[in-house]
């Protein structure tokens, strides 16, 4: 083999790990999700056997599936929204060097690290209705006469405080991906703003916003995937109740609770399909060049 | 028994599913070819229950030479592993629970492996009540390990605080005594009844349905809950009227059994729990450090519509997974934890110790006379009284092989009604239509 062969070689062999790895872990399951997809596959009732798009039929006519995909767009609005607005503002907050900016990184960074099952744990005794935080606050501060069931009663509060949940987590990440596009902005463009009259508000308008807008579409996709994901926080603080299920915890649910595989590769599939198309087009929405953007 | 098993519930089963691979590995690296089922030195137990003694499964290894690895998940967890390993045809345990609901389902899947060459069910049923809840179409698919049912317990001191002195026996009077006894004891809400939607809001509504008499399902597995005259139908307007007028906690609607009975009935924030489990007072009221009721409270007779009620049987099982890799191993521990004095141990006949924590009461009636003779466990012979003359199964013929998906859909609708989400009318017409829907499928 000669060498030059072996140099153009060199490149494919170094990554063929990586491709078999993701190739086992990821490529080859979603081809078998997609091709079982359309067979009805279900252990109690034998044998599987090809169904077009029987499966995908089902689940539409399914109300209870309806409700987890209109429960699960809330919980993707309220996620991107919120997650990109407190990062920003956070990432802003923190963008200069300060005293003990370490430590308040660090403390900021915390509810990214921490497992999302731990989190629900301590979130569900912080909205426990009998001897949790929330109400003794709210009650100390007057703000309630009793303490409140916060959870499963009412359809759209249960959303709103999971999805709080799933927030404080997601939101340390927006804020450290556009920190990151903040501190890259050379300090003179600021310089030269501010010596033609602009203001703070000003310069974050004109100069910060346009220049980490790549960042803000980053964060904002990496906050559409995990909301349209959220479970754990779900099944923790809900259970397996329709009133705030998920989409994916109806997979869950049609796959281990009926036992009907098919259903639930099937509605992989749909949130694959639904996590691949909104990201493209939040993409194609917020991740424009900034060449030329400063205006 | 469910939720009551669930410690640490949710979290706990992501800990205990990656123990439980960990274990699953350790296991198939030390018995590499599963074709010689009992050359391997050790097993995997996966179970809904805390582990015996360290020093009792140390003589049963040093007995055997097999050693124990077991792994303690959450009831609903465990039951989403098994489906999931044994769909994707994985090991994932020697032994493992086979509970009674799910009996019909190992059968119809062929996921547990009969245990009729193993143990003689003929000279055992006499000494197993309730063995036959585990037979199907004459296979044995699991070995009852406890004889739990479900019972009603009271806290006699609140309830005497409220002049109430006697038990009332029909539920009407107990409801008029609930108010007295909250009002007495400063108790908002003096009962507990779960209403997450867990497998424990399914039992609890089956409980009901038979202290009004009936069953939910007939023996040919039809609705019998649909008409508002129906045991099942009244006892779920029962319940979720107790939950509607503030009897029941409001937070309950995200409670599961196992929280209710410690953190609630343990802590006497309510005065009784209706759908409680037989050895609850041993296994968590009566113990000091997690208790505030220590020997106050007590089982009493289930209240009925006209009189006691019945009670259901919900005994836990042991089975052996068809992808075991150590099947004689796993015979023999179910051997061991059958066995009749332990058991009688687990349940408390060498003191607290040895016991087992959450083990209701021993599967075998020759444990009984041994626990009665040591006369070291509260209320033996009142709960062997309850067993023999009250407990029922469920189900006439057996849990249906859809069962799973007809839990889902009773603990859903159930908590919906309770939520106000749908009418009593909606959530029976919800039900009794899966019903149908799964038998003309199945």
């Amino acid at each position: 083999m000669s060498t030059r062969l072996r140099r153009q070689l060199l490149p494919y062999i170094l990554v063929s790990p990586l491709l078999v790895f993701i190739g086992a872990l990821s490529f080859v399951p979603t081809v078998d999700t997609t091709v079982e997809a359309f067979f009805r596959v279900m252990p109690l009732d034998p044998p599987t056997a090809f169904t077009g798009v029987g499966n995908f039929r089902a689940l539409f006519d399914n109300p209870v599936v309806i409700t987890s995909w209109v429960n699960t767009a809330v919980y993707v609005a309220i996620g991107v929204v919120a997650s990109v607005v407190l990062g920003t503002a956070i990432a802003v907050a923190l963008r200069r060097r300060f005293r003990f900016r370490g430590v308040v990184l660090a403390l900021v960074i915390l509810p990214w690290a921490l497992p999302s099952v731990v989190e629900a744990v301590i979130w569900s005794w912080i909205y426990n209705p009998t001897f949790g935080v929330l109400n003794s606050a709210l009650k100390s501060l007057h703000a309630i006469g009793g303490y409140h069931v916060w959870l499963g009663l009412d359809r759209w509060l249960t959303i709103a405080l999971i999805e709080v949940v799933q927030v404080w987590q997601i939101t340390p990440l927006s804020a450290l991906i556009i920190m990151a596009a903040l501190q890259s902005i050379s300090p003179d463009l600021y310089e030269a703003a501010r010596v033609d009259g602009a203001g703070p508000l000003a310069s974050f308008r004109r100069i910060s916003l346009p220049l980490i807008r790549p960042a803000v579409a980053v964060a904002a996709v990496e906050a559409l995937v995990l909301s349209l994901n959220i479970f754990d926080q779900v099944y923790i603080l809900n259970g397996i109740a329709p009133l705030g299920s998920s989409v994916m915890l109806q997979t869950y649910v049609t796959t281990f609770e009926d036992l009907n595989f098919g259903g639930g590769y099937a509605l992989s599939l749909l949130v694959t399909a639904a996590t691949a198309l909104l990201s493209m087009g939040m993409l194609a929405l917020l991740y424009r060049r900034t060449e030329g953007a400063v205006t | 028994m469910k939720d009551l098993r669930i410690v640490g519930r949710r979290a706990g089963a992501l800990a205990a599913a990656i123990a439980l691979v960990t274990a699953g590995a350790a296991c198939g690296s030390s018995s590499p070819s599963t074709s010689s089922k009992s050359s391997s030195s050790s097993i995997t137990v996966a179970v809904a229950y805390p582990a015996p003694p360290k020093a009792l499964l140390d003589q049963f290894t040093k007995e055997t030479g097999i050693t124990v690895n077991w792994v303690n998940i959450g009831w609903d967890d465990l039951q989403t592993k098994i489906a999931a390993a044994m769909s994707a045809n994985t090991y994932f345990a020697d032994a493992a629970d086979v509970d009674w609901s799910k009996v019909g389902e190992y059968e119809k899947t062929g996921w547990f492996i009969p245990l009729n060459q193993y143990f003689n069910v003929s000279s055992l049923s006499s000494d197993m009540p309730q063995l036959g809840t585990f037979i199907v179409d004459g296979k044995l698919m699991g070995m009852p390990f406890d004889s739990s049912f479900i019972v009603t317990t009271a806290n006699a001191n609140d309830f005497k605080k409220a002049g109430v002195t006697s038990m009332p026996t029909t539920l009407s009077g107990w409801s008029s005594a609930l108010t007295r006894v909250g009002k007495a004891n400063g108790m908002a809400s003096p009962l507990d009844i779960q209403f997450a939607t867990a497998e424990g809001l399914s039992t609890c509504w089956y409980q009901m349905t038979a202290a009004f008499g009936g069953s939910v399902l007939s023996s040919s597995y039809s609705p019998e809950f649909t008409s508002p005259s129906s045991p099942g139908y009244k006892a779920m307007t029962w319940m979720v009227n107790a939950y509607k007028s503030g009897l029941v906690p409001k937070a309950n609607i995200n409670v599961t059994d196992y929280d209710g009975f410690t953190t609630e009935m343990a802590k006497n924030r309510v005065a009784a729990v209706m759908c409680d489990y037989s050895g609850s007072v041993a296994s968590i009221y009566n113990v000091p450090s997690s208790s505030s009721v220590v020997n106050q409270t007590e089982y009493v007779q289930t209240p009925g519509s006209t009189g006691p009620g019945m009670n259901v049987a919900n005994p836990d099982g042991i089975g052996i997974p068809r992808n075991a890799k150590n099947v004689a191993g796993a015979v023999k521990f179910i051997k061991w934890f059958t066995d009749t004095e332990n058991q009688a141990i687990w349940a408390g006949l060498d003191g607290p110790k040895d016991v087992v924590s959450t083990f209701p009461l021993p599967a075998r009636l020759s444990s009984f006379k041994l626990l009665e003779k040591a006369g070291n466990i509260g209320q033996a012979s009142q709960l062997a009284a309850i067993l023999s003359a009250h407990a029922k199964a469920p189900f006439p013929n057996g849990a249906p092989p859809w069962y799973v998906q007809f839990s889902a859909a009773v603990q859903t609708n159930i908590h919906e009604a309770a939520a106000g989400q749908e009418t009593i009318a909606q959530a029976v017409s919800a039900i009794a239509n899966t019903v149908n829907q799964l038998k003309s499928s199945g």
